[in-house]
């Protein structure tokens, strides 16, 4: 399953398209890893500057970054546990709590807020049975709220893991999550 | 002009005074030439980098029209700075008033008050009410290490402290978690530092948020006192100010010295200089004089001064000079070591034995001069100036002659260690079991219960002061050899350090030329090297 990757797209290419299972265990021995983490070295001029692309691919293998990838990453790419912590504090779109399989973000910003964003968020909260950041009880699902996801024209704007939806009412709701759940394009 | 301008100087002025500065020179430095503090959070002159985040020291400069950092600000050539006009007052109070909106205001059992950047400068900008209506962010405290601990309400996050790990000690473990108003200092999650100069962060820091834990709500700054001393933790001699209170050690900090520690001081320096607090001491003059029960001989029994310095010096000056041994201890100071020889000339004695404890080193990366050294003695070269002589295993007593002591443990000693010395002179701080064996025990001070001078690695002379009284009837050593000896019709007896020192300079080598307002609080190189000076090794002349 492993597709090359261009270096210059290395911390932008999501994993999800191809990973429908969530990953657990060592990252970086595995055949995927090791292409992703020897992409992104070659195309830095310190290994330091590999640091985001590699918490990103963390995180789109295992929908969150726990303190253990932290350590694997730190050794990865030769800088102290104590220093990715601090990175992948400071962005706050590194998730440092699990989430579930499907992680939907909703845009409540103003272009989507006018377009019944919060209708839809909390449409999806109702068919999910959670509260926000909660994950559903058959780990299926984690509903948040977010800020502008960059698509504006097509308000409202939900993302699923790397999958943008776009122009959802609160009506399509039921049918998005019924699809996720039954593993099918939403 | 920078570069090829070849030129060494720049001449500019800050608040109305013309000062001339080295080029390269930042302008919150400069501005210290002429008497001028800029605020400041993140800068610390000792820690290279200069991120000009917290906004403190902003300032205006004439011509250009926004306020510069003067931490990052080079001084050039006819600029004129104002670093208190009324745009950069106002800066200023915005940062404070910005501090000051999740602050938990809780000087009182906060261990900084009195001496926090963030109290002395909220109370120049005179804001006495605060404007914020909203309830304040609360983090609580948070366990960095073994010893230290993080209050992160009263956080300023200047990162003095990540930045001296990671730039100073070469150690990127200690770290800016999460961003904006909830940004903290953090370990990874379940670590601790592990640094062996660690303990620096707590002095660098400018408010309350990282205290030691030994020290946490032990004492008001403004119950302290402070002394300018040195640490007797290994030969490096760091400078430190020690602070007291009632008569009891709280707190080292290390005083700024370029030439040996930087600002810097290892962790266990700080934390033996504390443990010097502890443990029963000699506190009264005992004879063997069979006082009472007729002879010679008999129990040691406790007297006052004057009759144990006139039964030494009878003793002293009865046996003439039969030879024998002696062990001193490297912590003394030369003072000390430099009558002690006196005596042992006196008395015939060449050899005196020094033992040094050893314990693991440390290095810091920055700052080639200041490492934690093997040797855990502060004054192993004075030692070596005085005739000591560097000796390995317990000391064993002589089979004759005369045994004195000067400090030493005795430890792995005998029973019955000195029993076939003609004499036994023990002068301690402490009274070890086999010290109980000699004929007079005289209590002596520790260098922080009186002024005095050690000499460190590099053979450079470092005074320290008295920082605590001295325990029942204790008494510096050189004050209590010189009685001696001028009981013995040399010198006089010395009440003050100065005279000591003037004597020392006067007669050993090492010393020729120091005088002991010459060397300052920041000390100065002996005379020739420690090999050298070893050869020399009593002084012979010694008017007697």
């Amino acid at each position: 399953m492993s597709r090359r990757i261009h270096p210059a797209v290395v911390g932008a290419q999501p994993f999800q398209l191809t990973a429908r299972e969530r990953f657990d265990g060592p990252i970086f021995e595995t055949e995927e890893g090791k292409h992703r983490l020897e992409a992104a070295l070659s195309r830095y001029p310190t290994k330091q500057a590999a640091l985001l692309p590699m918490l990103g691919f963390v995180q789109s293998v295992k929908g969150w970054i726990e303190p253990a990838d932290m350590v694997e990453v730190a050794e990865a790419l030769d800088l102290t546990p104590a220093y990715v912590h601090s990175i992948a504090t400071f962005y706050t779109m590194y998730n440092k709590h699990p989430v579930g399989r499907h992680f939907v973000q909703v845009c409540t910003n103003i272009s989507c807020h006018l377009n019944r964003a919060e209708e839809v968020l909390h449409r999806f909260l109702a068919e999910t049975g959670t509260r926000e950041g909660e994950i559903s009880d058959d780990g299926e699902f984690t509903v948040i709220e977010a800020e502008c996801l960059g698509a504006c024209g097509f308000a409202t704007v939900v993302q699923v893991n790397d999958r943008y939806l776009e122009d959802v009412t609160p009506d399509r709701v039921p049918g998005i999550v019924e699809n996720l759940r039954g593993g099918r394009d939403p | 002009m920078a570069e090829n301008g070849a030129k060494a100087t720049v001449t500019l002025t800050i608040d109305g005074v013309e000062v001339t500065v080295p080029s390269g020179t930042r302008v919150i430095e400069a501005a210290e030439h002429v008497g001028v503090v800029v605020p400041r959070y993140c800068y610390h002159p000792g820690i290279p980098t200069r991120p000009a985040q917290c906004r403190m020291c902003l300032v205006e400069v004439e011509g250009r029209p926004k306020l510069e950092p003067s931490c990052t600000l080079q001084a050039a050539d006819d600029m004129v700075v104002n670093t208190a006009s009324d745009t950069a007052r106002t800066a200023r109070q915005s940062v404070i008033e910005f501090l000051l909106v999740n602050h938990p205001l809780d000087c009182p059992i906060c261990d900084a008050a009195g001496q926090c950047m963030l109290q002395d400068y909220a109370y120049v900008t005179n804001q006495l009410e605060s404007r914020v209506d909203e309830p304040k962010r609360i983090m609580g405290r948070d366990r960095i290490s073994d010893d230290i601990l993080y209050f992160a309400d009263r956080c300023v996050i200047c990162t003095r402290c990540v930045r001296f790990m990671r730039d100073v000690a070469e150690d990127d473990s200690l770290i800016v978690a999460q961003r904006g108003d909830k940004a903290y200092i953090d370990t990874f999650p379940g670590r601790e530092l592990d640094n062996p100069f660690q303990g620096n962060i707590v002095d660098v820091c400018p408010v309350g948020a990282l205290v030691h834990e030994d020290f946490v709500f032990k004492a008001r700054s403004w119950d302290m006192d402070a002394t300018a001393s040195v640490c007797p933790g290994c030969p490096t001699g760091c400078n430190v100010t020690i602070d007291t209170k009632e008569n009891q050690i709280v707190r080292v900090k290390p005083r700024h010295n370029a030439a040996v520690n930087s600002w810097w001081m290892c962790d266990y320096g700080r934390k033996h200089l504390v443990m010097t607090n502890r443990g029963v001491r000699a506190e009264v003059p005992l004879i063997r004089d069979g006082g009472g029960d007729g002879d010679d001989g008999g129990e040691l029994r406790p007297v006052d001064w004057a009759t144990a310095l006139d039964w030494v010096a009878e003793k002293v000056a009865a046996l003439g000079a039969p030879g024998g041994s002696a062990v001193v201890s490297p912590d003394a100071s030369n003072e000390n070591l430099f009558y002690l020889r006196t005596l042992l000339d006196r008395l015939g004695v060449a050899d005196a034995a020094f033992r040094v404890p050893q314990g693991e080193t440390a290095e810091l990366p920055t700052v080639p001069t200041l490492k934690l050294r093997a040797d855990r003695a502060a004054n192993a070269a004075g030692a070596g100036f005085f005739g000591g002589r560097r000796a390995d295993g317990p000391p064993d007593g002589p089979a004759g002659g005369a045994l004195v002591v000067l400090d030493d443990e005795l430890e792995g000693a005998g029973e019955d260690f000195g029993g076939s010395a003609d004499f036994f002179l023990y002068l301690g701080t402490r009274l070890p079991g086999p010290a109980r064996n000699a004929d007079a025990v005289l209590p002596i001070a520790t260098f922080a219960e009186m002024d005095g001078t050690f000499t460190n690695f590099e053979n450079r002379v470092q005074r320290f002061h008295q920082a605590l009284r001295p325990p029942g009837l204790a008494r510096p050593g050189w004050m209590v050899l010189s009685r001696v000896l001028a009981r013995l019709g040399d010198g006089e007896a010395v009440n003050d350090v100065r005279g000591a020192f003037e004597r020392m300079a006067a007669q050993a080598p090492a010393f020729a030329g120091l005088t002991w307002d010459g060397i300052g609080l920041k000390g100065a190189p002996a005379a020739g090297s420690a090999a050298e000076a070893a050869g020399v090794a009593g002084p012979a002349e010694a008017g007697a």
